[in-house]
């Protein structure tokens, strides 16, 4: 206990001291579910946008030296903490703009009552609900993370071609499964598939068996799985392979980490799983400029959204640079302008080029490691999804769906 | 018919093993401190993070660590108990509740903050059943969890009805006040049912590890089912919890069974409620559970 | 200039969310400080309050129930109204229950009430939440809407405390704390113990309810995620116990209070190191665990220990011998 104090002390020490420092600092909010049901998943996505900080200030910082920070803030994967975690960063903090907040209800939440009418940029790096780009935004709310819309329809057809007919699915209850459940379900049938059976199954449980043994018994060749890794989506594919009760398997990007592979075992899974993830093709020299400086972190590189939380971050230092001032209203307008053709394309890790060409007055348009990343109308990208399956290596291997 | 037995029985079976020996302690808690206890999840969570760790450090088979492991959570919540309950062992049971309750929110933050909240295993890989007869499917760590079960509860049985100690346990759960009278030391019994409770809940939550992977958030998951069987089986009594457990884990697995057409019974996602909704209905119906047990 | 204005908006954000958990609060001390039952099911009333209103409230959606673009008015009373009736059903079955089995018997409902909030997707769009609730006010200019909204969620605290204050202070709220007390010798004054635990518990849940309500069109959104237990029910008994059960002053001083070291202690953490800031999240939370520990063990009354109306005419006050 008393160890634990002297630590907290010497740690605030430390970050007022080094804070008192840096004279020219411009803070942008990074809010994310660091505790609560999603934990796991959010980690990676906060190494991606320290990464694209980290590549920002080690290669002449924003405008005339300045430092970027990101904030962290909790949204806890609730929207109560959300707003909150928002109105601090927003208003205490006074960022110029926001990354996140990681969960769609709280990303929801935050955008809605704190920085819309704050009228600050809010880039979401992981929020796919299709609601989000209903909001009267005020053209204030971007996503790099594509709707939902787009990767259910991309399993479907991945499943659909794969020569697949009739699928069994399952989906976790919670705000990012259900929905891509749902468009799943209606494109798979749309293109004259069968589902035999659909079950929301409540995650965190312990076992699954009772659940898939009633979802096989409809004669399903495979079954879509729609889950996060952690809190139900390994088990379920444990169960089903220690019961021989499915051995063919769809899934979507909260399934996509290399736990899954580790859990089960590569050669259990060769040939039985395929998972779209929201990613350009790992060959993309933009993926693979992220790829080689995400892994001195320590963590996967290929983690759901890791990648997204980059380009997020590295897009609104990009907006900052192009708008020539950390002024919130003239973000919104650059964060297009940086990130839509025409331009000379920048990838991941190279500030320092666009930053040249910023001050030499010339567009440029960003391709981020998870994708084009140009946004629509709505301030959403279109989706690009590659498809991973268990390569000879014993590790994911991913091509592109086109 | 027997896929029923293969996939709804079975791993109801299995489930409720691990209900039971976490509701062992609960129901000796509740009747000994007189106290509901919401951080026994959280005494589960850390005993299989350490479990984990020794696994890792050692090489060996977690259940070859499990005693080591147990031994060091009971002493973590030997220390929680002098430091956070023992202080109100005089006030009334809604103080110590509200600490249980802190406890619960601390001891998960600690483990959070040292091992981290990524998904763990404790034995990767998949492990395929046993076949019987064409038909019958056991998996190994099935039979072992079943059996470490029964061994487990063996132990208990002896302890509580051949020991001094078991003996002096029953009559402070039967009655504090003469048992004090008798010249029981009651913290010596005190410490000896946090002893009990503490390696059981390790042992539930490496069984679960066992059987699926560790997460932070097993705990909680745990805590409302094991109070639920120890409800059901009635406070106090520990073979009413290991029972309660048992019909909680199978029937929370058959009640999406699809006894009526090809559709499941309930629909899984409100399978969590099932034991919520038992423990509602034992309560009102029979508050003293199916054994007879204490009703404060 | 900024950051005094920015600091000044934070302000009003803590005050009205402290002052949406008060109502939590004292609905809470109704129930626990005055008549002595354990609800840990806040959480679901508070989600009823807060689905009710919104699905009043809301245009019209496809992706659940309601679109009635009903008046605040109307839905915070509906929001109290079904909460009423339910608690009231709940009531029925298990008041009969002793502090704690009441206690589990509440989660228990609270969380069959968050599995119908997730799985009945045709009227609450599941686990996704209903999306664009009006709040009220929202039409004024920044940052008066917001001093609006604070205002009424301050003027609903002052109007429950002073309503709670005469309630307590009349034979009613005797017979509450007699029943708490000693419910052998309520029981045999003749007082229908039932009758009034019952009300206890419906007018509770019924604030639980509004604040619930509150909480959705101040978020604008209301998924289940919102009415975890973590920070609707635990939190609440946090606040209750801190700032002294059985006294008004003291729940709604404890909401604002420990709403605020909820929030702003992350301002503190967030200064840290990036690696350390995510694990320091946890700590929060333990340190917030342990806050409460100690608090239970100093100041076991809490800040505002319980003050007894004095009876009228004797001047007979025994130092309450029943801590709690």
């Amino acid at each position: 206990m008393r160890y634990m104090g002297k630590f907290i002390l010497a740690a605030s020490a430390l970050a007022l001291g080094a804070s008192a420092a840096s004279a020219a600092e411009i803070k942008v909010g990074s809010v994310a579910g660091v505790t609560g049901p999603i934990a796991e998943l959010v980690d990676p996505i906060i190494a991606g946008r320290n990464l694209a900080a980290q590549h920002v200030n080690d290669q002449g910082g924003l405008l005339k030296g300045d430092t970027l920070k990101m904030v962290l803030s909790d949204s806890a994967c609730d929207p109560k903490a959300g707003v909150d975690a928002g109105g601090k960063v927003v208003n205490v903090e006074q960022v110029v703009a926001v990354v996140g907040a990681s969960c769609s209800g709280a990303t929801n939440g935050m955008v809605q009552s704190v920085t819309i009418p704050a009228g600050v940029v809010a880039v979401s790096d992981s929020a796919t609900a299709p609601s989000i780009s209903e909001l009267k935004d005020n053209d204030l709310v971007f996503r790099v993370a594509p709707s939902d819309a787009y990767q259910g329809a991309a399993l479907a057809k991945l499943a659909y071609d794969s020569g697949v007919r009739k699928l069994a699915m399952t989906y976790s209850n919670d705000d990012y499964n259900a929905g891509i459940a749902t468009v799943f379900e209606k494109e798979f049938a749309g293109m004259g598939g069968t589902i035999t059976a659909n079950q929301a199954h409540e995650p965190n449980k312990a076992s699954y068996r009772s659940e898939l043994s009633t979802l096989a018994s409809g004669g399903a060749e495979g079954i879509a799985i729609f889950a996060y890794y952690g809190s139900s989506g390994i088990a379920i594919i444990r169960n089903s392979l220690e019961n021989g009760l499915f051995d063919k398997f769809f899934a979507a990007d909260g399934m996509f980490d290399t736990s899954v592979i580790e859990q089960i075992g590569a050669d259990n899974l060769r040939d039985r799983i395929s998972i779209t993830q929201s990613a350009s093709d790992y060959a993309d020299s933009s993926y693979q400029a992220f790829e080689a400086a995400f892994s001195a972190t320590g963590k996967d590189p290929k983690a759901p959204y890791a990648a997204h939380g980059y380009d997020a971050s590295f897009l609104v230092a990009l907006a900052i640079e192009k708008a020539g001032s950390a002024d919130r209203s003239k973000i919104g307008a650059a964060l297009r302008e940086v990130a839509n053709a025409p331009g000379e394309v920048i990838r991941p890790g190279e500030w320092k080029k666009a930053k040249e060409l910023i001050a030499a007055g010339k567009d440029i348009n960003y391709e981020g490691a998870s994708g084009q990343v140009d946004f629509d109308g709505n301030g959403d990208v279109v989706g690009v999804y590659s498809v991973n399956v268990v390569g000879d290596d014993d590790k994911w291997a991913i091509t592109l769906l086109k | 018919m027997i896929e029923f037995l293969n996939f709804y029985l079975i791993p109801g079976l299995v489930l409720g093993s691990i209900y039971a020996l976490g509701a062992i302690g609960i129901t000796l808690t509740f009747s000994i401190l007189r106290f509901a206890n919401f951080a026994h999840g959280e005494t589960m969570l850390l005993g299989v993070y350490i479990t984990w760790s020794l696994v890792q450090f050692s090489g060996l088979h977690p259940l070859v660590v499990l005693p080591v492991a147990a031994m060091l959570t009971v002493l973590a919540v030997l220390v929680i108990d002098r430091a956070f309950y023992k202080p109100f062992r005089t006030s009334p049971t809604i103080m110590v509740v509200i600490a249980s309750f802190g406890m619960m929110l601390m001891v998960r933050s600690v483990v959070q903050f040292f091992w981290g909240v990524q998904l763990k295993g404790m034995t990767p890989g998949i492990q395929r059943p046993m076949v019987f007869f064409d038909s019958l499917r056991i998996s190994p760590k099935h039979v072992t969890i079943i059996g470490a079960t029964l061994v487990l509860m063996l132990a208990v049985h002896y302890l509580l009805s051949r020991t001094k100690i078991g003996k002096a346990m029953r009559a402070m759960s039967d009655s504090p006040e003469l048992a004090k009278l008798t010249g029981i030391d009651t913290e010596k019994v005190i410490r000896m049912t946090w002893i009990v409770g503490g390696a059981l809940a390790t042992a539930a939550g490496v069984f679960l590890a066992i059987d699926t992977h560790i997460d932070t958030n097993m705990g909680f998951k745990m805590l409302l089912p094991m109070f639920a069987a120890a409800i059901l089986g009635g406070i106090g009594r520990p073979f009413g919890a290991v029972a309660g457990g048992l019909i909680i884990g199978v029937v929370e697995e058959i009640s999406s069974y699809p006894w009526i057409g090809t559709e499941p019974l309930l629909n899984p996602g409100y399978k969590a409620g099932v034991a919520f909704a038992i423990m509602i209905a034992m309560l009102l119906w029979r508050p003293s559970g199916l054994f007879k047990g204490k009703v404060f | 200039m900024d950051q005094f204005y920015g600091i000044f908006l934070y302000v009003i954000s803590l005050l009205t969310m402290g002052g949406i958990y008060a109502i939590l609060a004292l609905g809470l001390n109704i129930q626990w400080g005055f008549t002595g039952l354990f609800n840990a099911g806040i959480a679901g009333f508070f989600a009823i309050g807060a689905y009710v209103s919104a699905l009043l409230t809301t245009a019209p959606s496809l992706r659940h129930l309601g679109g009635y673009e009903l008046p605040y008015i109307v839905s915070f009373a509906v929001a109290m109204a079904v909460s009423g009736i339910i608690a009231w059903g709940v009531g029925k079955v298990c008041l009969k229950l002793r502090a704690d089995y009441l206690a589990i018997a509440t989660i228990g409902i609270a969380e069959i009430f968050r599995l119908i909030l997730k799985n009945e997707t045709w009227a609450t769009n599941g686990p996704r939440g209903v999306s664009m609730i009006p709040k009220p006010f929202e039409s004024l200019p920044e940052p008066w809407n917001q001093l609006a909204f604070l205002g009424l969620i301050l003027a609903t605290v002052v109007a429950i405390y002073f309503l709670l204050e005469t309630a307590r202070r009349s034979p009613w709220g005797r017979v509450m704390t007699a029943i708490r007390e000693n419910e052998k010798s309520a029981m045999a004054a003749g007082k229908d113990i039932e009758k009034f635990r019952m009300e206890a518990f419906v007018v509770g849940c019924m604030l639980m309810a509004l604040a619930g309500a509150f909480i959705a069109h101040y978020l604008k959104f209301i998924g289940p995620n919102a009415t975890d237990p973590m920070t609707s029910t635990f939190l609440v008994w946090v606040m209750l116990v801190v700032g002294g059960s059985a006294n008004n002053k003291g729940a709604i001083l404890g909401a604002f209070l420990m709403w605020a070291i909820w929030s702003a202690s992350e301002i503190l953490t967030s200064r840290l190191p990036d690696e350390l800031a995510i694990r320091t999240a946890y700590i929060r939370i333990f340190l917030i665990g342990l806050a409460l520990q100690i608090f239970l063990q100093k100041f076991p009354k809490g800040i505002f220990p319980e003050v007894r109306p004095k009876p009228e005419r004797r001047e007979v006050v025994t130092e309450s011998n029943a801590s709690r």
